[in-house]
């Protein structure tokens, strides 16, 4: 098979990224529907399930090597502060106490994008990084901690976004407290033209709150030298961000960084960054040889390593009377806390509804608490809540059914990029989980049903990207046997990655899926593949997989034929036997063939397809919420999602239902309960810990119905999937919050939906 | 958390022995579930850590028709909320007790250790010098104070987080408190202390005394009783607001009645005059709305909280409710 180097475009969450790639260019035909195929989208039981719950699998956080000491990091108790001094003399007296890292001795590293240091004298929230000791044990290390004597200037701080962009605010970093010096915005049309043509205006706010993504396994890191080569073991989305992050911090040749990553419990975007604990661990490893281990505990999990920030949003739609909608505006400012990164959520408002006049302007602001990070698509999520509110409004304000009201302004194609989508199915998902909800069900007047407790239905759309692209690669071994091992550099967060690249060789290949061995997140065996972010994994890789297998295939056919003296064209290729067509007697297995060939494995590398040019690759959906309000209480029960959507072919339908429920419960955990509270007087977080930062346990779990209407999109690939893992979450709160509307009558416009805003809202309407 | 010595006393007398000579560095420990989560979060740190599992005869639940119900201190909260007798004739118990955190806390957590719990205000727990700790100010006040007291606070807001303490305050349950060579036996409203006391603790005990039981004294025929707690998560979570109600009644008359509640105030609080609208009173249509009305007539809510007034009537009408109609 033959490759070039071709330019290809992809989403990678809300950045387009150019790439100049190496893509396979033979053409495979794609698969047709999941009817023909044996393998692929069929029910499919995890390949490391068994060793999972067994507890044999070994997770970055159970990593534990010969003469391995542990670390732990001194975090700022203060929201901006100046270390004047540190003294470590009193720790490094303490019995077992190995190293202490601290600005004094730490090399100067750059780090957020040079804005501070992995050490830097400047802490500017709650959690920052101070020191770092190793030890013997983590206790020793942790008892440490507590003899560091660090003397800090306190400086003014904010804590609030809106109060940050004040100008006599504290700034967080000198120059200002918006990263770029100015909001992101955007622009369609005439804004002011469309909403004069609109018969009505509809002007409203909306408030989410930062949660954090509390991922089962902690962020965590073990670092290993031998001689100049340095071995990591990461929990990490990007196995080879991490690599090179290391090596760039530590000026050493990527060459010489290993970067393992085999199991992970749940990154949800908080692991697509290199951490500082990581590098940190390398170069205390380096100095004491001896492998360091460190494992951040809760507390540092809700300070340190990320968050989806809050957003204040306030948009604006014209609106004809047979629901025309003539112009969208959004204004949204959120908080990025201490290191920039991005809060913008305006993306659904840009594309999921046909609209001329458009303009958005984005606030991403710094304030003194913990930086945020991508989480589980990133800025849809508090977009979705705040654009399907409006539009749930706008539609009962000119008396349409909301369902009506979104297919009135349906769009066949991208409007940012004035594209045609390689395929969109929103309608059918639209109809599909209407029916399955049993949407003539809902309140016709919200709010009028009877009784204590109420009931309504609601429903949002969810629009995201997900296509994947390259550069991805998988390079595939076929041993004599007919057992296969595919190395590819992906990682697999939980999500079901294992099990995919070997139900896709053992489709092409035709031979048992036991027989498959997978070696992922390894970044010395494995040819490269991107961070799995973005819901590119499955996308970008499984191509890649598929043409590795066909290679192979054909590498097995091309060999027979030489064997067999024939042709090409004249054998087939059946479960590992290759045989003459017309003369079934004419055979020969794999084995045969590569003991012929005097080889004992034969390799193959397959390449992930460029993406089709002048196309937009997304994924669509709709999920509907039927709930319960207690209005004695103001307590919301979910009773029932249904989640329809569009996600191109569907690989396994276990794991894609694993991946539903998840970021549903995650969505419902959004809509009702979760948030990082700060106590604005002092800069500290007060939920630092599992039993006041609420995530929804299984009795708050509603019954998740999940509805693909889908199959493979040719367009994008021979594989034809697109991604699940965000489009699952999208539109879960902004369901769950019309259906409180539906049931009690009353808007909560800012989430989560807690029974304090509930009961404080019914209070209000009943006086 | 620090290290510390563990000891393993046999009889009370010992282990008061131990407590008093720590002279408030050492501490009584029994089912752990929050006494370990303060040492490691260094919110104390013994010297010595005082097993009172190892005393034997502290664990059983005795019945005697009659005369009530005894309950040692080191029962779990998942014997007491299973145990056939409470399940039957003290329903508000294993109501309260079953809605206490989870299954594994509920496992190891004892009856003892609930009622002697400390608050879950954030501002105790996590890294603020306040009154309670000792320092000089309640950052709750003026802070996020959603989850704060609405009345009996002063100084210092917390609500009081047992769920047991509320159900047993109905039950007019007595507290036994080895003291020294003595047992003394007071009742449960004397236990809790107010803030407007002593802001820097919330019961009676005195370092080296040790709850050793409760007695709760049986129900007359008749009687009917619920405890619900509402909470913003599903299950394991602490009250937001929880009623607990017992209620004798003899055909359409409540001959008595008495409510309490969790999650409004620094202790577990019941009110006299509400108590005496529940003597000798004819159950009718407006009953519940009536006595929900008369609730917390006192309350003083701060910035966050005022929703538990509603829902703490809300509570109390479906309590009532439940009990009458």
């Amino acid at each position: 098979m033959t490759r070039k180097i071709v330019k290809s475009k992809y989403h990678f969450e809300p950045d387009l990224i150019e790439t100049i790639g190496e893509v396979s260019i033979e053409e495979i035909k794609p698969w047709g529907s999941n009817d023909e195929l044996k393998i692929i989208g069929k029910p499919t039981s995890r390949i490391d399930g068994a060793v999972k719950v067994s507890g044999e699998a070994v997770y970055t956080s159970d990593v534990i090597l010969p003469n391995m000491v542990y670390a732990k990091i001194l975090r700022s108790p203060h929201p901006n502060a100046q270390i004047k001094n540190i003294d470590t003399s009193e720790a490094e007296q303490l019995e077992g106490v190995l190293y202490i890292l601290t600005y004094k001795n730490a090399p100067e590293i750059g780090w957020y994008y040079n804005t501070s240091y992995l050490f830097d004298k400047q802490v500017r929230y709650q959690g920052d990084e101070v020191a770092c000791v190793a030890a013997e044990s983590e206790k020793i290390a942790e008892d440490a901690l507590h003899l560091i004597k660090v003397e800090y200037e306190n400086l003014p701080f904010v804590t609030d976004a809106v109060e940050a962009l004040k100008d006599n605010s504290p700034k967080v970093h000198e120059w200002g407290n918006l990263p770029r010096g100015n909001p992101d915005k955007y622009k369609r049309g005439d804004v002011e033209k469309g909403l004069k043509e609109a018969d009505l205006v509809i002007e409203d706010t909306f408030t989410t709150q930062v949660v954090v993504h509390n991922t089962t396994e902690p962020h965590c890191s073990v670092a290993k030298w031998e001689g100049s080569k340095l071995t990591v073991w990461d929990s990490t989305q990007a196995i080879f961000n991490v690599r090179d992050s290391i090596a760039a911090s530590l000026q050493i040749p990527a060459s010489s960084v290993r970067v393992i990553k085999k199991y992970m419990g749940g990154g949800f975007g908080s692991k697509l960054e290199a951490g500082k604990y990581s590098v940190i661990a390398a170069l205390i490893s380096r100095k004491i040889k001896r492998p360091v281990k460190i494992v951040l505990d809760r507390r540092e999990e809700n300070l340190a390593v990320g968050n989806r920030p809050n957003s204040i949003q306030t948009l604006k739609a014209g609106v004809k009377k047979d629901g025309t909608l003539t112009a969208l505006s959004h204004h949204s400012i959120g908080s990025i806390g201490a290191y920039p990164d991005g809060a913008g959520c305006s993306w659904p408002l840009r594309t999921i509804y046909k609209c001329e006049n458009v303009s958005t302007e984005e606030y991403s602001v710094f304030t003194n608490t913990g930086k945020s990070r991508a989480y589980r698509a990133p800025g849809h999520v508090q977009g979705t809540f705040g654009l399907e509110s409006l539009i749930d409004i706008a539609a009962e304000k000119i008396g349409m059914d909301p369902l009506e009201f979104r297919l009135k302004n349906y769009t066949d194609k991208d409007q940012v990029y004035n594209i045609p989508y390689t395929s969109k199915k929103l309608k059918d998902a639209y109809e599909k989980g209407a029916n399955a909800i049993g949407w003539h069900r809902r309140n016709k007047v919200p709010g009028s049903s009877n009784g204590i407790l109420k009931r309504g239905i609601g429903m949002a759309t969810q629009i995201w990207w997900g296509g994947g692209g390259p550069p991805a690669y998988a390079t595939l071994k076929l041993n004599r046997d007919g057992s296969v091992n595919v190395m590819a550099g992906t990682q697999d967060l939980g999500t079901g990655t294992y099990t995919f690249i070997a139900q896709v060789a053992s489709e092409v290949l035709q031979l048992p899926i036991e027989k498959i061995s997978i070696t992922i997140g390894d970044t010395e065996t494995c040819p490269y593949c991107g961070a799995s972010g973005g819901s590119t994994t499955a996308a970008s890789v499984a191509p890649a997989v598929r043409d590795a297998a066909e290679q192979m295939k054909a590498k097995l056919i091309s060999g027979a034929a030489a064997i067999l003296e024939t042709s090409e064209e004249k054998l087939i290729y059946a479960e590992g036997i290759i045989s003459v067509k017309n003369d079934p007697s004419k055979k020969i297995t794999i084995h045969e063939i590569i003991s012929k060939m005097r080889e004992r494995v034969l390799v193959t590398t397959g390449a992930r397809s460029a993406n089709p040019e002048g196309y937009m690759i997304n994924t669509f959906g709709a999920q509907f919420a039927e709930v319960e309000v207690d209005t004695f209480t103001g307590k919301v029960r979910v009773i029932k999602i249904v989640a329809a959507h569009d996600i191109g072919r569907v690989l396994n339908p276990k794991t894609l239902e694993n991946q539903f429920h998840g970021g549903i419960i995650q969505g419902l955990g959004y809509a009702l309960m979760e948030e990082r509270k700060v106590d604005s007087n002092t800069g500290k977080v007060l939920t630092a810990n599992l039993y006041s930062y609420l995530i929804p346990t299984i009795m708050d779990t509603p019954e998740i119905e999940v509805i693909i209407v889908s199959e493979g999109d040719s367009m994008i690939s021979s594989v034809g999937a697109k991604g699940v893992g965000e489009p699952a979450i999208i539109p879960t709160a902004a369901a769950i919050a019309h259906a409180v509307y539906n049931a009690i009558g009353v808007r909560i416009k800012s989430l989560p939906i807690t029974p304090d805003k509930v009961l404080n809202a019914l209070t209000l309407i009943k006086r | 958390m620090k290290n510390f010595e563990y000891l393993q006393p046999k009889s009370i007398a010992e282990a008061a022995g131990y407590l008093k000579a720590g002279n408030g560095t050492s501490i009584p420990y029994s089912g752990g579930t929050d006494a370990l989560v303060m040492m490691k979060d260094n919110l104390i740190s013994p010297k010595k850590v005082v097993n009172l599992k190892s005393i034997p005869g502290l664990n059983s639940i005795d019945y005697i028709r009659g005369e009530g119900l005894k309950i040692g201190a080191l029962v779990t909260i998942s014997d007491l909320a299973e145990h056939p007798v409470v399940k039957d004739k003290f329903k508000i118990l294993s109501e309260a007790a079953e809605s206490i955190a989870s299954p594994q806390l509920r496992n190891v957590g004892t009856v003892g250790g609930n009622l002697c719990q400390r608050p879950r205000c954030a501002y105790f727990r996590e890294d603020f010098d306040c009154l309670r700790k000792g320092g000089n100010a309640c950052y709750a006040f003026d802070g996020e104070n959603k989850l704060h007291c609405i009345i009996g606070g002063s100084l210092c807001y917390i609500v009081h987080p047992s769920d047991l303490a509320t159900a047993l305050l109905v039950l007019n349950t007595k507290i036994s408190i080895a003291s020294g060579e003595k047992i003394n036996e007071i009742p449960i409203a004397d236990f809790f202390v107010l803030p407007d006391e002593d802001f820097t603790r919330e019961n009676i005990l005195q370092s080296g005394e040790i709850v050793t039981s409760i007695f709760i004294p049986d129900l007359p025929e008749g009687t009917k009783s619920s405890y619900i707690k509402f909470r913003e998560r599903a299950v394991w979570d602490f009250a937001v607001v929880s009623v607990g109600a017992v209620i004798q009644t003899s055909g359409s008359e409540i001959v008595s009645g008495r409510i309490a509640f969790g999650g409004v105030a620094p202790i577990p609080w019941t009110e006299s005059v509400v108590n005496s609208k529940l003597i000798n009173r004819t159950i009718d249509a407006h009953i519940a709305d009536e006595i929900a009305e008369s609730i917390l007539s006192n309350a003083d809510s701060l910035e966050m909280n005022g929703y538990k007034i509603p829902l703490a009537k809300n509570l109390t009408k479906r309590i009532l409710t439940q009990l009458l109609m």
